[in-house]
């Protein structure tokens, strides 16, 4: 009798059953997306690729010996990345929306040079250039502008009723030759100093170490916060709770990623000529000491000024448009979870027929999503034409593929419906971390633009087999 | 019938009599663009028809509006117009061919005008393009680093112009980079030209290399401007001298500050009033091969050989700023924005 319990026993839960059965009771505790675990060991796979290989190449500072996990090219990553990851917001929510925004690369050439326009022609000369209200007119004008090009391309498709491939590939041809236009191919530039910060262009568009705890501290007390909050209302309307040590590894997880970000960009030393020229420039005493080109800091050896280890250093912290990313990454997802009008662009997107019959108006809807990805340009322009310090009608161009790309990277299904904020920024990243790493082993591009290609259609393929699975 | 018969003699009198009457009362010269819609050949047309009319003869043009069975319509307007002189601006090098024929059957002189279509019997007047990269090399050798470790930001990799800027950057170079005075340490093509990809290249270089970058040479001005950015960030704007080509405005201004070393300039208004001068003299019975400055060009793609005149571009650095200003293409105060009074001459 036993015996033959237990040969049922072992047929129907074998042990590696079990152990499965553990790691998906984990997974179901936990709530975390196992998508998204992927992608992030998916990321770390490629960075941790490209220091090993780097390091072989030409020995260096980084994790594994190379240039590429380093502190200063994890900074640069982020920044080169914000313009990117802040447009694929709005993009996934037009995706899951069932339309598509092809013209944001030419939106965010019209926008840049518009606003460069304005900022260096008109209130330059009328406020006097340097004036302190020239970025805040600027950056307000250039939300504006993206709003109201948002709103054409959504009322052509939501009430004139052209499909949205159209109107806004319309719009890719169409608003290339306004940017052209609007100064007949030249460059605007410089930008006003304090709009270049926006930019993020090197330290002194940083906000310092101090800055950048605080930041990190504040966000990892908001974490504790909403899980704390989180599980206030399942209590509420009584939903099953995630067990308490599932909260406390979520949080641990969550400080550790926000604290160690932070610590890595706290750990980018300004680079030894701008420490110079800021202490030149605001009268500060550079130590003397001994010479050692090793060294990030500069010291007095005599009447030259050197590199050393001990001596005047400064570490830069989050870069401007790298917070401005975070808070729009931030804002979208509460926007996209926690507000009615998220909840409707994924109910519209899920079942637009049902949707519409259950009373949501979905044409304004549209319009309103539309006008979002226009505003959410206008930041990546402010960004891009900051960087570069300089507005020209090439900025932009083909940046409506790299933000597809990056969305669907992400996760987003283009039959709409499905799709996550976070997913798209983290497919942004890959797609920035796969350039900029084959740019820094010298690759040639035809090579990069293979890479990123197949890289592509790889992530979908793999995303479409998890999906069939999971189901 | 007798109408119609009068009107056919009417014409083949007129045919014959208009030449004569044009030899008397000065020649006409013609130009059939390709589009109009891009701001240079405006300066372009100022320029050839300044020349023309100075010299007494009559100037027109037509504008193929970006398209190529247009222009074939145009040319053939124009041949019935008995035009002398026919400069052309194609829009397809090989699709015009049939027409420049035909202009060539009526008896007059055909003049590739900047962009070349290849037929033995034409004029081509340009540009030394493959002379740009190599003057860009020539002024860093000269008035930047004769050593050190190089950085190269090309242009898009499907613009054949981008590999030939890097030919005669690196015919100039090479005897340094054999000797192993110049080291390339980072080489690559830059999508679309784009001034914000090669910015994130420059960065990548940079990083790669420790900031141990001495000179950099970028084949156009808008990218110079994505280079120097990028140099500004790590501290190293204008101690890093960095190359450029087409004398924008932004990139002027950069060259008067010190930032960027040379700002190669082809200035059109040159271009056109060659031009200008060529189709004068071969409209009053100047052979082609007689023209000033004439010599013979086989580096198209179908190696045709032609009478050509290439032009020498001017590349603009601190010491001779003061041509782009005096010929009116920036204005003194946009060029000097922000130059610190004294540093450069052109500024005072």
């Amino acid at each position: 009798m036993s015996t033959s319990t237990d040969s049922i026993q072992t047929n129907r839960e074998s042990p590696g059953v079990a152990e499965e059965g553990a790691i998906m009771r984990f997974f179901r505790a936990t709530e975390i997306d196992t998508r998204m675990l992927g992608m992030v060991a998916a990321l770390l796979v490629i960075w941790a690729g490209f220091d090993i290989y780097s390091g072989i190449l030409r020995e260096n500072f980084g994790l594994f010996g190379g240039a590429f996990l380093t502190p200063r090219n994890l900074w640069t990553l982020l920044a080169q990345t914000s313009s990117i990851a802040v447009m694929s917001t709005g993009m996934v929510l037009l995706i899951v929306m069932r339309q598509l925004d092809l013209s944001v690369g030419s939106m965010l050439s019209t926008i840049a040079v518009a606003t460069g326009v304005v900022q260096v022609f008109e209130l330059g000369p009328w406020l006097g250039v340097g004036h302190p209200a020239i970025w805040i007119i600027a950056v307000v004008f250039a939300l504006l502008l993206g709003a109201a090009i948002g709103a054409l391309n959504g009322v052509l498709t939501a009430y004139a009723g052209i499909p949205a491939f159209i109107v806004t590939l319309g719009g890719l041809i169409a608003y290339s030759g306004v940017a052209w236009a609007l100064i007949r191919g030249e460059t605007v530039a410089p930008m006003d100093k304090t709009f270049k910060l926006l930019g993020g262009n090197g330290p002194l568009a940083s906000i310092g170490v101090t800055w950048s705890w605080i930041i990190g501290i504040v966000a990892c007390a908001l974490v504790i916060l909403m899980l704390y909050n989180g599980r206030r209302q399942r209590a509420r309307v009584g939903f099953p709770q995630r067990p308490l040590w599932a909260e406390a590894f979520l949080a641990i997880c969550a400080g550790v990623a926000i604290l160690g970000m932070t610590a890595v960009v706290n750990s980018y030393p300004w680079p030894p000529k701008v420490i110079e020229t800021y202490a030149l420039a605001n009268g500060i005493t550079i130590p003397a000491g001994v010479e050692d080109r090793m060294g990030d800091a500069i010291c007095k050896s005599g009447e030259a000024i050197v590199r050393c280890q001990q001596g005047l250093i400064y570490y830069t912290g989050f870069a401007i448009p790298v917070l401005i990313a975070f808070a729009v990454g931030i804002a979208m997802t509460f926007i996209a979870s926690r507000t009615s009008f998220g909840r409707y662009v994924y109910a519209t997107g899920g079942n637009p027929e049902a949707a519409e019959l259950s009373g949501i108006n979905t044409k304004w809807l549209t319009v309103k999503v539309f006008i979002l990805m226009g505003v959410l340009v206008a930041v990546s322009a402010v960004i891009t034409s900051a960087r570069l310090d300089a507005a020209t009608n090439s900025l932009g161009q083909l940046n409506e593929l790299y933000v597809i790309a990056a969305v669907v990277i992400g996760g987003t299904s283009l039959a709409g419906g499905i799709g996550t904020i976070y997913g798209a920024m983290l497919g942004a990243l890959l797609m920035q971390s796969l350039q900029s790493g084959m740019t820094l082993l010298n690759f040639e591009s035809a090579y990069k633009d293979m890479v990123v290609g197949t890289v592509l259609v790889t992530a979908v393929f793999v995303d479409q087999f998890y999906r069939r699975r999971v189901k | 019938m007798k109408k119609f018969a009068a009107a056919v003699l009417a014409g083949v009198a007129m045919s014959f009599a208009l030449p004569a009457v044009a030899t008397a009362a000065g020649k006409t010269i013609a130009v059939s663009w390709k589009t109009f819609q891009e701001e240079r050949w405006k300066t372009d047309e100022a320029a050839i028809k300044a020349v023309v009319e100075a010299a007494g003869d009559k100037y027109i043009s037509t504008d193929a509006q970006g398209s190529a069975q247009k222009q074939a319509a145009d040319i053939e307007g124009l041949i019935s117009q008995n035009v002398d002189v026919i400069l052309v601006v194609p829009f397809d090098s090989d699709a015009i061919l049939p027409s420049i024929e035909k202009i060539n059957n009526a008896g007059i002189k055909a003049i590739a005008y900047d962009v070349q279509f290849e037929d033995p019997n034409a004029l081509y007047i340009t540009f030394d393009n493959v002379g740009v990269g190599r003057l860009m090399a020539k002024t860093m050798l000269e008035k930047g680093k004769q050593e050190g470790n190089f950085a190269f930001i090309k242009g898009d990799k499907g613009d054949p112009n981008a590999t030939f800027l890097f030919m005669g950057i690196t015919e100039v170079l090479k005897a340094n980079m054999d000797s192993g005075k110049i080291k390339n340490v980072c080489e690559t093509f830059t999508d679309g030209w784009k001034p914000d990809a090669a910015q994130k290249n420059m960065e990548q270089c940079l990083t790669a290399n420790n900031n141990n970058v001495d000179a950099v040479i970028s084949e156009n001005d808008g990218m110079a401007g994505g280079v120097v950015a990028a140099l500004e960030a790590q501290g190293l704007a204008g101690t890093v001298p960095v190359t450029g080509q087409d004398g924008d405005k932004a990139a002027l201004n950069r060259v008067a500050l010190g930032t960027q070393l040379v700002s190669v300039w082809k200035d059109s208004r040159v271009l056109g009033k060659m031009a200008g001068e060529a189709a004068v003299a071969l409209a009053n019975g100047t052979a082609m091969d007689a023209l000033p400055g004439v010599s013979k060009f086989k580096d198209g793609k179908k190696g045709v050989e032609m009478n050509s005149i290439l032009i020498a571009p001017n590349p603009i650095t601190k010491d001779n700023l003061g041509d782009v200003i005096g010929a009116g293409w920036i204005g003194k105060a946009e060029a000097c924005a922000g130059v610190a009074a004294g540093s450069v001459a052109a500024c005072n």
